[in-house]
């Protein structure tokens, strides 16, 4: 294996971090623009616990791709910064709006009482951005498979598959996390939310099969199966904890069909990744330095993780 | 409507003045931060635990502005000039590589920080303070360093017929341009924090002088010491600086100093002032010495001259005045310490051109980008490649500009609300001290009324 290849992997394996992570929490955005029922502010109040401590390191993964994408691929980089312009430039948008909106809403009243005048209105616009994201890169993802405008069936999928999948890891998360503080009655909301989410996300999957240029690899085909339905059956048996892992994997392996569809262009019939790539003397560096790093963000990221989950007293 | 290069160039421009406030802020506010939490925890003080709480609120919402606004850089580094990241991408890997590891780092113990208040034990909670003030720094000055290699780019690797086929990846680490150039920065990252948080604390003394109780006043302290110390070892720094760019970039320096022409004895110019051969003395510390100007360069790869020494001026000068705010704060709290003098609080000019000051370094902080990286022009990196042989051939790119500008603009607005809000909440009281006598308990009281 070439570093070239290993730093293909690395960025590969940034992007699943990144929709496994940071796709949880854009999708926490179609939940609150639909919170309902009864417990609609205890719906909104979770959201905004469970992502407060985490979407901002979950949102590094983000900046960690396009750097280990730039570094390794500096022909890839400059080849989709042109080519995706528009997707990309709009899913900044979401990404700057989405930030902020969530953080003058979180600290819009930082001692209780009124919040400060527009931020009913900040907690829009991040549901708006946070759709806006991961529609655009699920947009952006399927043009580089076809290879061309925007307005095509397979990127238009791409888009809707994309925020499905993100609202449906956010709701099988927050139905984990409704349990983890002992609402029943709540995670069931984001239980049925994820159910349906889930299906919809599945089906999309099965239609893009039939849209990519390429075949997607059998063992993709059946692991993204296999852990859709398992996490779809997890949730119907409230195995909430099994249901995220599963949900992450089904997520992941939509990617990873991606990818090997994709595989070994940059854009399908123009330019190939290996043509991009750094020269050997500047990747085996970058690949050494990202190795090394990974293993040692790593363990203190699991432990963020443990550490912040939301948890049953209020702060 | 803007022309392309123009836009990318004003778009650039306004994606990183916009970053870089937020920026210094989230390098410096973390170390006023772990001081306030460690001075609570270690003299069990009461008033530096509720300042290391408020300004853990602060830092949150600055990151996050902060980390998504630096998002948009990074990936406009594409979008925008895309020839440039095609060809020095991995040239610029491997600061920009450990940089996101510094981020990642600084994000999680942030995060931790933040919501680990009553989940963590309170001396974890205070070590987890100690990455994030270290990294927050490092990601900074490794963002820097990638910037000091476009000033003096080293290690770039060309084939027979000269055409460049490869760059170093350790070259923004021995560029000459790098030491200063971080120093500098690290510096003003600080120096912004700590004006900005004694403005904050001075401002709220003059409108109510009962403000100056013991909560204000550690704020105060703390922030207008760590800003005015570092004020005038910035002057060195930059001093050092100015020699680097001259040994590196004659054609910043001529812009910078405004040398229009090579001369033996030149003079300095400051604002409408010349003295005359001090700019020789002051770089060779000789009066005769010959300084290389603006005519020595050829045309086509000159700076605009006049924009990067008003700059240069502007950053300068505002550099020397808080060097002076400092000796007069240092006198002011000598004279209290040694001979009893009123506390500097109780100085109301002292308090004013401390709410005065807290916009000053970051206004010099804008201007010294703008000798950066206007003085650097026409280059993106600095004799090897032109700016207009970076940018994208995509057209319309004001659109870009003019939607980035509206969208910075609200979030300022609304992040001024909330910061406002913030500052604004309950503060402590200061403990009444232990030899006065104490209420006494409800319950005696009320068998006493029984």
């Amino acid at each position: 294996m070439t570093a070239a290849n290993g730093l293909a992997l690395i960025v590969l394996a940034g992007l699943s971090a990144y929709a496994v992570l940071g796709g949880a929490d854009f999708g926490a955005g179609l939940w609150e623009l639909l919170a309902s029922g009864p417990r609609k502010h205890a719906q909104r109040d979770l959201l905004d616990r469970a992502m407060g401590p985490v979407w901002e390191a979950n949102h590094v993964w983000l900046i960690f791709v396009v750097i280990a994408l730039f570094s390794g691929f500096p022909g890839a980089f400059a080849a989709l910064s042109q080519h995706l312009l528009v997707p990309i430039s709009l899913a900044l948008l979401g990404i700057v709006l989405r930030g902020g909106a969530f953080a003058f809403r979180h600290y819009g009243a930082p001692y209780g009482g009124d919040p400060v005048k527009g931020t009913r209105t900040w907690g829009r616009v991040f549901a708006i951005a946070s759709l806006l994201t991961p529609a655009c890169f699920g947009v952006a993802g399927g043009q580089l498979l076809s290879g061309g405008d925007a307005w095509a069936p397979l990127p238009l999928l791409g888009g809707a598959l994309a925020v499905l999948c993100c609202s449906y890891l956010a709701a099988t998360y927050l139905a984990a996390d409704a349990a983890g503080i002992g609402d029943a009655a709540l995670a069931n909301d984001f239980r049925i939310r994820a159910i349906i989410t889930g299906i919809g996300a599945g089906g999309l999957a099965v239609v893009g099969l039939t849209l990519v240029p390429g075949p997607v690899p059998l063992v993709i085909v059946f692991a993204s199966s296999a852990s859709r339905v398992g996490s779809l059956m997890l949730l119907r048996w409230r195995r909430y904890t099994l249901a995220r892992v599963a949900a992450a994997t089904a997520a992941a392996t939509v990617l990873w069909g991606w990818a090997a569809v994709l595989h070994p262009w940059v854009i399908v019939g123009g330019l190939k990744l290996s043509e991009t790539a750094a020269p050997a003397s500047t990747a085996n560096v970058v690949f050494a330095v990202l190795a090394v790093g990974l293993a040692i963000v790593t363990p203190c990221y699991a432990w963020m993780l443990r550490v912040l989950r939301p948890r049953a007293m209020a702060e | 409507m803007l022309d392309n290069l123009t836009a990318a160039r004003e778009q650039m421009a306004l994606s990183l003045s916009f970053h870089i406030i937020f920026a210094v802020l989230g390098v410096g506010l973390p170390w006023l931060m772990l001081w306030a939490r460690w001075q609570g925890l270690r003299k069990n003080d009461p008033l530096w635990t509720a300042l290391a709480r408020r300004w853990a609120k602060a830092g949150g919402i600055l990151f996050a502005i902060g980390a998504v606004s630096g998002t948009v850089l990074s990936v406009e580094f594409g979008l925008l000039w895309p020839k440039f990241m095609e060809r020095f991408g991995s040239a610029l890997s491997l600061p920009f590589t450990l940089e996101s590891f510094a981020f990642f780092l600084e994000a999680i113990f942030f995060g931790l920080y933040l919501y680990g208040w009553d989940r963590l034990p309170p001396k974890v909670h205070l070590a987890c303070g100690v990455p994030v003030a270290i990294a927050g720094m490092a990601s900074a000055l490794f963002v820097t360093t990638a910037n000091a290699w476009m000033n003096g780019p080293v290690g770039l690797v060309k084939d027979s017929s000269g055409k460049l086929v490869a760059a170093e990846p350790l070259g923004p680490f021995m560029a000459a341009t790098t030491p200063p150039q971080i120093v500098h920065i690290g510096l003003a990252a600080l120096m912004c924090t700590g004006l900005a948080t004694s403005a904050v604390y001075a401002a709220a003394m003059l409108r109510n002088p009962a403000k100056r109780d013991g909560y204000h006043c550690r704020g105060l302290a703390a922030g207008a010491v760590l800003g005015l110390a570092a004020a005038p070892l910035q002057v060195i720094v930059g001093d050092w600086a100015a020699r680097v760019v001259y040994a590196k970039q004659p054609a910043k320096f001529a812009a910078m100093e405004d040398v229009g022409h090579t001369q033996s004895g030149a003079p300095l110019h400051v604002g409408p002032f010349e003295l005359p051969r001090m700019l020789s003395i002051m770089l060779k510390f000789d009066p005769n010495a010959r300084i290389a100007g603006m005519d020595s360069i050829p045309a086509p790869d000159r700076p605009p001259a006049a924009i990067v020494h008003l700059s240069f001026d502007i950053m300068a000068g505002l550099g020397s005045a808080l060097v002076a705010l400092a000796v007069w704060g240092g006198w002011a709290a000598w004279r209290h310490r040694r001979h009893g003098a009123a506390h500097p609080t109780e100085r109301r000019w002292l308090l004013r051109a401390l709410a005065c000051a807290g916009p000053v370094p970051f206004m010099a902080l804008l201007a010294g980008w703008i000798v950066t990286e206007v003085g650097r022009q026409p280059w993106i990196v600095y004799r090897v490649m032109r700016t207009t042989e970076a940018l994208t051939p995509r057209g319309g790119l004001y659109v870009y500009f003019y939607v980035t500008f509206a969208i910075y603009l609200t979030l300022s607005i609304a992040l001024i609300a909330i910061l406002r809000r913030i500052a604004r909440g309950p503060t402590p009281r200061d403990e009444p001290p232990s030899d006065m006598p104490q209420p006494e308990p409800i319950a005696a009281r009320q068998a006493v009324a029984a």
